[in-house]
C-alpha cells in the first residue's frame, strides 16, 4: 500500500507541453506538501537551460545543475510548499530512468535539507516521490523513496489528477520582528568569518522560534506542547563578558507565511519554519552578494569597512495560477526592479508573471534617509526574549493577511535611524 | 522586595529569561556602567511595553498585560478573579515525593495556592514593516551577553482581578530588574560580570514570603554584610539563618529532585492532651531509612540514616552545604577522629549517639548534647527537656538503645498530667518513598511511653543550632 499523491490538474497540462519538446531528457522539480494523510503536487517546475550547454550535454542530465536549481526553487516557496520530488520526461528505459531519479532525488532532498536551520520532527514525512514520463506513450511511471533512508528502494505510488486542488488552502501569516546582535571574533572580521557568526546566531535564533508559542488567530490550542517545562538554563559565569572584534545585528521585520491543506497542528510548524528559513535565506543572499562584492575589490583592504549597512532584500509574493490563495515569492534587493523579478520568477519557477500581479505590499524597503551616530559612537541594542510568541491579527479570518500600518512602519524606522553608522565606501 | 502576607488568596509566580546584550566600546569604568544601567533600562521598558506577554503554565490562557490586561481565552476578561484562573489549569500532577491524602494537603504551607506563569515576548507586529538590516560594526570591543533568570512573585486578595494582578506583576518585574541592576553593578570588578539571580524566602509570619537578588557563584560566606543588613531590614533575630541560599523557599508545586520526602510528619494529625501542648521540629528535613541509595544496610543501618537525617536538616536550613553523607563516608569521619579502627570503614558496625555526636562534630562542625536515660520507662519524665529542646534548637533527635536507633521529631506534653507523646521518625521501614504508607503504617507516626523498651538504656543525641546567620 504506497503512498498516493492527489496532483492539481495544471500539472498534467504542464508536463504534456514538455513531451512535445525536442529535448531529452526533461528533468524538474515537484512541489507540493507531504503530510502523513495526504500527499499533494501542485506544481511541476523543469530544470532551467544551462546557457552554454552544448548538444551533446543536454542529452545528459546535469546532476549538479538539478540541485542548484532545486536550491534555489527551495528559497522561493513559502511555509507548507517543498520539493517533494523530481520528474524526468524521456525515452530511456524505465530503469535507468528510475536510477536517474533516485540519484537526482537524494542529490536534491538532501542539499535542501542541509540548509535547514531546524531540525526535522520525528513526525515529518520523509517519502519524496519519482515520476517517470515516456514523451511518446506518456506512461506515466510514480514511485516513492525514503530519503533517511540511504538503501530505500523504490514503492510503488498513486499518481491522481484533480483540479480546485488549491481552493480550499488555508492560509497562516505574521509579520515577524527580528532583532539580533551577535559578536564578531576578534581578529577575524572579514565577510567570510562574518556567515559564520551570522550562521550561528541565526541557528539559536532558530531555536528560539521553535520552542516559542505560536498561536493560530489569537488562540492557544490544548494540545500545545511547545513550551518545555524546566528549560535548562545555561548559566555561564565566565563567558558573560568577551573580548570581540565588532558586532553584526540584523533587525527588522519579515512577512512569513505558510499554506496548509488541513491540520491545524502542523500550521504553527509550517510557519515557524517559513519565518527561520525566510530570515535565513535573506541573510545567506546578503552574505552571497558580499562575498562576491569582496572578491570583487580583490579583497585587498578586507576590513577597511569599519562600518557596513546593508539592506537585506524584501519579500514578494506571486500568486499562482491555480485558483486558490497560493503563491511563491522572491526577494529583491533595494537596487532591483520588478522586471528583474519577474525575470527570475520565469527563469527558476517557470512562471510567467505581469509585475502587476506582484504582492510587493507586505514588506517596504528601507530607505536610508540619513545617518547618525549615537554619543559616544557606540550602539546598545538588546536582543528578544528567549521565548516568543507568535500571533496571527486576531481579528483578520485565516485565510489572508494583510494590515496596513504605517504608523508602525515609521515608527520602526525612526528608532532604527538612530542606531547607523556612516557607511564608509 | 515584595513581600507576601496571609491574606493572600492566590500567589502569582512569573519566570521569564530576559536576554541581556550589550557592546562596550572601552573599559572605562564609567562609561561600562554607563551602558550597563541603559541596557537594564530597555530591559525595563522591554517589560513595560505591548509585547510583553504572560503566558499561564499548564493553561491556554495567555495575557498582555500592558494592554489593558486583553487576554485569551475570550472567557477571561480583565476583571476576572485572579482565584477563577485555577479553572482553566489543568490539574496538577501528584507530586513525585509520593501520594497525599486530599484531606491532609491543605495544611501543609502557609502560602494560599501557586500559579505560575511564563514571562514572553511578542514579536509579531501588525504588518507591513521595514524588511530587515544587516549592520556591521568592525571595532575591537567587548560583548556582553547574559541571560537574566526572572522569577518574581506577587499575591492577590480574594476579590483581585486580573487586571490588578497585571499591575502587580509588571511592576514586579520591573522592581526586580532595579534590583538585578543594583546587584550586577555591585558586583562589577573590571571586566568581569556576575549574574544576578533572585531566590525566594519565607519568612516568619506575618512576612511571609520575600525575594532577594544575590549574585550566582559567590558563596553564602561571603554575603554575610547583605544577610546582616536584611536581618535588620526585616527585624529578625540574628542568632539563625533566614537568607541562605539553603533557606530558599520550595514551592508547593515544585517536586524536589533528589527524590526523598521532605517533612512526612506534616501529613499526620498531632494527638491532643490535656493541657498539653505539641513542640516539633522547626524546618525541613529529608526522611532517610534503610535500602535507600542502593545502600543494603538493613538490620545494621538505622542510627547511620537517623544520622543522615540530622544532616538533611543541617544542610537544608542553609547551616551546612555539606551534601548527606554516605555510610561510607560517616564510618570515615569516625576513624578519621581515632574513634574506630581503619577496617570500620566498608563494615556493617552499629554506631550509637555518641559516634552520632562525634560524625556531627567533625564533618559538620557541629554540637550536641548527649541525654542517658538508665532505664526505658525514664524516658516519660524527659518531657520538659525535649519540649524545650524543639522549642529552642528544633533539630531532630536521635535515640538509640536496646537494639534500635530511631529519630524523634517531636513531642507532645502536658506540663500538669505529665502525658507524653513522641513523634518517631523510624529508619526500618525498607520501603519505598510513599507518603501514604509510611504515615498510614507509622513509619512516621506519633507513639506512647511504651514504644521504648522500658528496661534498656537509651542514649539521645541532641544536636545545638549553631549561632550564626
Amino acid at each position: 500500500m504506497g503512498r498516493g499523491y492527489i496532483v492539481q490538474d495544471d500539472v498534467e497540462g504542464y508536463l504534456s507541453k514538455l513531451c512535445e519538446q525536442k529535448a531529452d531528457p526533461v528533468t524538474g522539480l515537484l512541489i507540493g506538501q507531504s503530510s502523513t494523510q495526504r500527499d499533494f503536487v501542485v506544481m511541476a517546475i523543469r530544470t532551467p537551460q544551462k546557457e552554454e550547454s552544448a548538444a551533446a550535454a543536454r542529452n545528459s542530465v546535469d546532476k549538479e545543475w538539478v540541485t542548484e536549481h532545486a536550491r534555489q526553487v527551495s528559497r522561493m516557496l513559502p511555509g507548507g510548499l517543498s520539493v517533494v520530488g523530481v520528474f524526468i520526461i524521456t525515452n530511456a528505459d524505465a530503469k535507468d530512468a528510475l536510477t536517474t531519479l533516485r540519484q537526482l532525488l537524494f542529490a536534491v532532498e538532501n542539499l535542501i535539507s542541509s540548509e535547514h536551520l531546524w531540525d526535522p520532527a520525528d513526525d515529518d514525512v520523509t517519502d519524496c516521490v519519482t515520476l517517470h514520463i515516456n514523451p511518446k506513450t506518456r506512461k506515466t511511471v510514480c514511485r516513492t523513496f525514503d530519503i533517511k533512508d540511504p538503501k530505500s528502494v523504490a514503492k510503488p505510488a498513486d499518481w491522481k489528477y484533480q483540479s480546485g486542488l488549491c481552493s480550499s488552502w488555508a492560509t497562516v501569516s505574521c509579520s515577524l520582528n527580528v532583532d539580533m546582535l551577535l559578536p564578531l571574533p576578534n581578529n577575524r572580521t572579514s565577510t567570510g568569518n562574518m556567515e559564520e557568526c551570522l550562521k550561528e546566531g541565526l541557528k539559536a535564533w532558530a531555536h528560539q522560534i521553535e520552542s516559542g508559542l505560536c498561536l493560530i488567530d489569537g488562540k492557544r490550542l490544548p494540545e500545545d506542547s511547545e513550551l518545555t517545562v524546566g528549560q535548562v538554563e545555561n548559566k555561564r559565569l565566565t563567558d558573560v563578558i568577551e573580548q570581540c572584534g565588532g558586532s553584526v545585528s540584523v533587525t527588522g521585520a519579515i512577512h512569513s507565511r505558510a499554506y496548509l491543506h488541513s491540520n491545524k497542528p502542523k500550521a504553527r510548524l509550517a510557519e515557524k519554519r517559513d519565518v527561520v528559513s525566510t530570515v535565513a535565506t535573506r541573510v545567506q543572499m546578503m552574505l552571497e552578494e558580499l562575498l562576491a562584492s569582496d572578491q570583487e575589490s580583490k579583497g585587498s583592504c578586507r576590513d577597511k569597512q569599519q562600518k557596513g549597512l546593508f539592506c537585506l532584500p524584501h519579500r514578494i509574493f506571486c500568486p499562482l495560477k491555480v485558483s486558490g490563495p497560493l503563491c511563491v515569492c522572491d526577494y529583491q534587493f533595494s537596487d532591483e526592479g520588478l522586471s528583474e523579478v519577474t525575470e527570475r520568477l520565469k527563469e527558476m519557477l517557470d512562471i510567467d508573471a505581469a509585475e502587476e500581479d506582484l504582492d510587493t505590499r507586505q514588506e517596504m524597503t528601507f530607505e536610508i534617509t540619513g545617518c547618525d551616530i549615537t554619543p559616544g559612537g557606540h550602539r546598545v541594542c538588546v536582543c528578544k526574549v528567549d521565548m516568543h510568541a507568535c500571533v496571527l491579527c486576531p481579528d483578520c479570518p485565516p485565510f489572508c493577511c494583510l494590515g496596513v500600518a504605517m504608523a508602525t512602519a515609521v515608527a520602526l524606522l525612526a528608532t532604527a535611524a538612530s542606531m547607523l553608522y556612516l557607511n564608509d565606501i | 522586595m515584595v513581600v507576601v502576607d496571609s491574606e493572600t488568596a492566590t500567589v502569582l509566580r512569573v519566570k521569564g529569561l530576559l536576554e541581556f546584550r550589550c557592546q562596550l566600546d572601552g573599559t572605562d569604568e564609567q562609561l561600562v556602567r554607563n551602558v550597563i544601567s541603559r541596557t537594564f533600562e530597555t530591559l525595563r521598558s522591554q517589560v513595560k511595553s505591548e509585547s510583553c506577554v504572560l503566558a499561564v503554565s499548564d493553561s491556554p490562557v495567555i495575557i498582555w498585560p500592558n494592554k489593558d490586561a486583553y487576554a485569551t481565552p475570550e472567557e477571561i476578561t480583565p476583571s476576572t478573579l485572579c482565584e477563577d484562573m485555577h479553572q482553566w489549569i489543568q490539574a496538577d500532577e501528584q507530586e513525585s515525593s509520593g501520594k497525599k491524602s486530599s484531606k491532609k494537603k491543605s495544611k501543609k504551607s502557609s502560602v494560599a495556592s501557586v500559579i505560575n506563569l511564563r514571562l514572553m515576548t511578542e514579536v509579531t507586529k501588525p504588518g507591513p514593516l521595514s524588511a530587515p538590516i544587516l549592520t556591521k560594526t568592525v571595532l575591537k570591543s567587548h560583548f556582553v551577553s547574559v541571560t537574566l533568570p526572572l522569577d518574581c512573585v506577587v499575591c492577590t486578595g480574594r476579590s483581585d482581578t486580573i487586571k490588578d494582578a497585571c499591575e502587580q506583576l509588571i511592576e514586579a518585574l520591573t522592581h526586580q530588574l532595579c534590583e538585578m541592576e543594583k546587584v550586577t553593578l555591585q558586583n562589577m570588578k573590571g571586566m568581569t560580570l556576575l549574574v544576578p539571580e533572585p531566590v525566594h524566602f519565607l519568612l516568619p509570619e506575618p512576612k511571609g514570603l520575600v525575594t532577594v537578588v544575590y549574585p550566582v557563584g559567590v558563596p553564602d560566606s561571603q554575603l554575610v554584610a547583605q544577610r546582616k543588613e536584611l536581618h535588620q531590614q526585616f527585624e529578625l533575630p540574628d542568632d539563625r539563618p533566614y537568607f541562605r541560599r539553603a533557606n530558599a523557599y520550595h514551592f508547593p508545586n515544585e517536586p524536589y529532585k533528589d527524590g526523598y520526602l521532605r517533612n512526612p510528619h506534616l501529613a499526620l494529625t498531632h494527638p491532643t492532651l490535656d493541657n498539653g501542648k505539641v513542640y516539633l521540629v522547626q524546618g525541613i528535613y529529608s526522611y532517610h531509612h534503610y535500602m535507600q541509595d542502593r545502600v543494603d544496610d538493613n538490620g545494621w543501618g538505622c542510627a547511620y540514616r537517623s544520622l543522615q537525617t540530622i544532616c538533611s536538616w543541617f544542610q537544608q536550613q542553609g547551616y551546612v552545604e555539606l551534601p548527606v553523607p554516605t555510610h561510607k563516608e560517616i564510618q570515615q569521619a569516625l576513624v578519621d577522629v581515632g574513634d574506630k579502627q581503619a577496617s570500620f570503614v566498608g563494615s556493617r558496625q552499629w554506631i550509637g549517639s555518641i559516634e552520632v555526636q562525634a560524625v556531627l562534630s567533625h564533618l559538620l562542625g557541629l554540637t550536641s548534647k548527649i541525654l542517658f536515660v538508665s532505664q526505658g520507662a525514664e524516658l516519660a519524665s524527659k518531657g520538659r527537656e525535649l519540649a524545650n529542646h524543639f522549642l529552642t534548637e528544633g533539630t531532630p533527635v536521635m535515640i538509640g538503645g536496646g537494639v534500635l536507633a530511631h529519630t524523634i521529631l517531636g513531642v507532645a506534653w502536658s506540663e500538669t498530667t505529665g502525658q507524653i507523646r513522641y513523634l518517631i521518625l523510624d529508619p526500618h521501614y525498607t520501603g519505598a518513598e510513599d507518603l501514604q504508607v509510611i504515615t498510614d503504617k507509622g513509619w512516621c507516626g506519633w507513639k506512647g511511653p511504651d514504644f521504648w523498651d522500658q528496661t534498656a538504656y537509651y542514649n539521645l543525641c541532641l544536636p545545638q543550632r549553631p549561632k550564626v546567620i
